[in-house]
């Protein structure tokens, strides 16, 4: 951490030159790596990343500067970069009075990774490794990964806001590969909550090696999916990356907020089915997006994005907030130090609704029932989107049948909000890292199964 | 914390626990960018940034841990963790190179970084240009300057010391186009050099995101496929992995046991040039300071040598190809290529286009991070382009997905054109293809 009086030093340094608000972000984070392959440990890495970022606002502009040398001078040098480049001349010598703050913890760790003996974390990996390799003699290969970050950062701004927090993130990821006659298929499952290693009680590593032998298996057995439009029902978990990638994006601010979003002066109106509610919540409890304060320093909120179909809330940050006219929503994150902070989604899922999952299922005569999802991406200009399907089914008559492999979905995020036509009731969410304007951050993605009237699979 | 401080504490410190062997793995990197909205700056950043991973072999296993706070408990820390992380390896195949006999001379370039004053002008400029090249261009629209430069340092316990510096600078364009209801974006980018022609800049840009506007709909079904060199460089960059010997060793690459067979067609030639010409960032050494060096990969289709780093090599029983590798600092020895370039055919787009007589002409492919896979070499992604209709280039698609498995389709390639670009370098690879054509590729679309 840094003290008090230097970073009021810097904060001062930082706006003196015309700018309106200055703040330092300040980071010491702890990750750690443990990879098994060919059921050894293969690989354990750990790393120190510190460092600060100071940022100016003149307006809706902003001077951002970033630097690992934390010494007094290193901070100094840093702080006046950033004035520089803001204005030629000192115009203010401001005093700030920094009045610290404590938010409450609401994410607790019990069993810090750090601390913990390296024997407990490679046994982890070894029950996720014997349980895919037991499940059929066609797995061919297991990688799995124990990723491990301890969190702390330190913010402080011209408004006089100093506050803390230390947050922790554990995840397994489990990579699975099935081989027969000279060809390969995958199978993936990689769990994660924001706790320490105490997240392995409520995913089993063997459930998680289990989960992923699974799907490479299937995928080995099934054929090409068919091309072409058709009903498909998405299920419950990391299928919420549809929402995630077809709607999330276009609702964040630094699109938003320049005009860049199809999602722009819709607040208010109807932009999906009546079934659809959609909801980002950075504060559930030790969920893989959750944090007790968001990159900017804000307590984390519950944002209602859609109800019922209509346009509720945006996703915004500081400078979004400064570009829209309208208050900040604790969505604010970043990477790390080197990282403007920006808006992103925290956890995000569409709500329960109204209908039977066996309803939906039942309801499709002929469709695609997408098991597992991978991972998207979206245009938030156009909206057009596409995300990849790791296990999915035909469905006939009613009926969930034969596994297809190798499908994606493409589509609008307008129109496919709009042909949500059932909602089922088992919410539930997955993990998943996304890259956008401010690095990679951890998010997760939800829902209960789905029904989409028609979307374009891409298969062959 | 000046490097040669750094070095004596953790040599000190190695000496004190016993480390005798040990590589210390450092860089350290600048950068200034500048953004405009509208016709002001609407964002200036600037950013030192470096890193140092100590990596040690005990009873031949390897044990690595970084930072990037150089404060002298933080070092001694890291010595202990990294022995420690080395104790609960289970395989002992690490190597701590002691060096090349020779490495070849780096051909000299300068590199003057942009001042933010002349970074500012540029963006500026280019921005003016982008709305004055098009009555549409919209707000939202973006100019961008920026210059980055980078130094790695190798220090190893054999006496082994290596380095190299890096830098460039470049132009964004990031054009909005607003066509009544429809709004389209796209963006070009090119080398920064003081003397830039904005104005073709500009042009290129806009030009590239008008052509999106009124993109239709297209039937599924099999066609004729040109993918422009653009997106092919991109898919060849998800299937790179596939060619490093870590992961046929892995069981995890379709490549394993084909090096000497025939795996593409006739026509393709796939280098890897760590020297290349137009390669912003060359090399005369790898992660693991071995001599970096051309090779090809793949002659006239067949497949001549995966790519290896140490410990691959030595498994396999050959040399290494000098490609060991690093995501980063802190990241474990991997393995990647440096500009790996399917080299260019002798056929014109339009060759091209007349040869696919009726097909698509693929632009913009998206989300191959997920809807590519490295391992079964099936791809289905979301793209974009034009109808080629009796030989020729007609009106713009979108919507639709390609499909395929990336192994089969370079069997199945039947033309190339005659140029080449190389792509924005990703970590220290570059990536470079001319368009290919390929027949009967899986669509769907409508």
């Amino acid at each position: 951490m840094i003290e008090k009086n230097l970073l009021e030093e810097i904060l001062g340094i930082a706006i003196s030159t015309g700018a309106d608000f200055a703040e330092v972000y300040f980071e010491k984070t702890r990750n750690g790596n443990i990879r098994l392959l060919d059921s050894k440990i293969d690989t354990i890495t750990d790393n120190t990343i510190s460092g600060v970022g100071i940022r100016a606002f003149v307006g809706t502009n902003t001077v951002f500067a970033s630097t690992s040398d934390l010494t007094r001078n290193g901070l100094v040098a840093c702080a006046r970069s950033v004035a520089e480049a803001v204005g030629d001349a000192v115009k203010a010598n401001v005093c700030i009075r920094l009045t610290e703050r404590i938010f409450p913890n609401i994410h607790p760790a019990r069993i810090v990774p750090a601390s913990a003996e390296m024997k407990l974390k490679t046994d982890l990996l070894r029950e996720a490794d014997s349980a895919a390799r037991g499940y059929d003699a066609r797995i061919a290969q297991v990688v799995g990964t124990l990723i491990t970050v301890d969190h702390t950062i330190q913010i402080a701004n011209t408004e006089g806001l100093l506050t803390s927090d230390r947050h922790l993130r554990t995840r397994m990821f489990c990579n699975v590969t099935a081989s027969d006659k000279g060809e390969n298929q995958s199978g993936n499952f990689g769990p994660g909550r924001g706790m320490g290693l105490e997240v392995f009680e409520i995913f089993k590593p063997c459930d998680i090696g289990l989960r992923a032998a699974q799907q490479a298996v299937t995928n080995l057995t099934a054929d090409y999916c068919p091309a072409g439009k058709m009903t498909v029902a998405i299920e419950n978990g990391f299928g919420g990356v549809i929402f995630h990638a077809a709607c999330g994006h276009s609702l964040e601010a630094p699109s938003v907020g320049i005009g860049t979003s199809q999602m722009c002066g819709k607040m208010g109106q109807k932009i999906a089915n009546e079934k659809v509610t959609a909801i980002d919540d950075g504060t559930i409890p030790g969920a893989w997006g959750s944090t007790n304060i968001d990159d900017e320093g804000n307590p984390t909120q519950r944002n209602v994005l859609i109800e019922n179909g209509i346009l509720k809330s945006y996703m915004i940050d500081r400078l979004g907030s400064r570009r829209m006219g309208m208050p900040m929503t604790g969505n604010s994150r970043r990477e790390n130090y080197l990282y403007e902070a920006t808006s992103r989604m925290t956890n995000t899922y569409i709500d329960n609704g109204p209908d039977k999952n066996e309803d939906i299922i039942a309801s499709i005569e002929y469709g695609l029932y997408a098991k597992n999802m991978g991972g998207g991406s979206v245009n938030p200009l156009t909206g057009d989107f596409n995300f990849a399907v790791s296990e999915g089914y035909i469905v006939r008559n009613g009926k969930i049948c034969e596994p297809v492999r190798g499908a994606s979905l493409i589509g609008n995020g307008s129109q496919i909000l709009m042909d949500i036509d059932m909602v089922g009731q088992n919410l539930a969410t997955g993990q998943g890292m996304c890259g956008s304007a401010s690095g990679s951050v951890p998010t997760d993605v939800g829902q209960p199964l789905i029904r989409v009237s028609s979307i374009t699979v891409g298969g062959r | 914390m000046e490097f040669n401080e750094i070095k004596a504490i953790l040599a000190d410190e190695a000496k004190l626990r016993g480390v005798e062997e040990y590589e210390l793995y450092y860089t350290s990197g600048t950068s200034v960018s500048t953004e405009t909205l509208k016709d002001e700056i609407s964002s200036f950043s600037s950013g030192t940034s470096g890193g140092l991973c100590f990596r040690c072999r005990i009873d031949g296993k390897i044990g690595y841990a970084a930072t990037e706070l150089f404060e002298e408990s933080e070092l001694r820390d890291l010595v202990s963790r990294a022995a420690e992380n080395a104790k609960n390896i289970e395989k002992a195949e690490g190597i701590i190179f002691s060096g090349s006999p020779e490495y070849e001379k780096l051909p000299a370039r300068e590199y003057i970084p942009a001042s933010a004053a002349e970074l500012k002008r540029a963006a500026l400029e280019l921005q003016q240009k982008t709305y004055g090249t098009d009555a549409r261009v919209t707000d939202g629209t973006q100019s961008c300057a920026l210059t980055a430069s980078r130094e790695i340092r190798i220090v190893n316990s054999h006496g082994l010391e290596l380095s190299n510096s890096m830098g460039a600078s470049a132009l964004y364009a990031l054009p909005v186009i607003k066509d009544g209801e429809e709004s389209q974006q796209d963006f070009v980018m090119e080398l920064y050099n003081g003397k830039n022609d904005m104005e073709a800049l500009a042009k290129r840009a806009v030009d590239k995101t008008v052509a999106k506007l009124g993109a239709g709909n297209v039937k599924t079904g099999k066609y004729n496929v040109v993918i422009d060199g653009d997106e092919m460089r991109s898919l060849l960059s998800v299937y790179s992995v596939a060619f490093t010997a870590k992961q046929a060793q892995s069981g995890l690459s379709l490549l394993a046991g084909k090096e000497g067979e025939k795996i593409a067609s006739d026509i393709i030639t796939l280098t890897d040039d760590p020297m290349r010409d137009e390669c912003p960032c060359i090399t005369n050494f790898d992660a693991e300071g071995v001599a970096a060096r051309r090779k090809t990969v793949i002659d006239k289709g067949v497949l001549k040598t995966l790519l290896y780093n140490l410990e691959t090599a030595a498994k396999a029983g050959v040399e290494s190809t000098g490609n060991a590798s690093k995501a980063g600092y802190a990241a474990p020895v991997g393995t990647s290529p440096y500009a790996f370039c399917i080299e260019a055919g002798d056929k014109t787009l339009d060759e091209l286009f007349a040869m696919a007589e009726n097909g698509i002409y693929i632009t913009e492919v998206k989300g191959l991070h997920a809807g590519a896979n490295a391992v079964t070499g099936d791809f289905s992604v979301e793209s974009a382009g034009f109808l080629i209709e009796n030989g020729k280039k007609t009106r713009a698609i979108k919507n639709f997905t390609v499909a395929g498995n990336f192994f089969e389709l370079l069997k199945s390639i039947t033309a190339l054109s005659d140029k080449i670009e190389l792509g924005v370098p990703m970590s220290t690879t570059a990536f470079g293809s001319p368009a290919v054509l390929v027949p009967n590729m899986s669509v769907a679309g409508e």
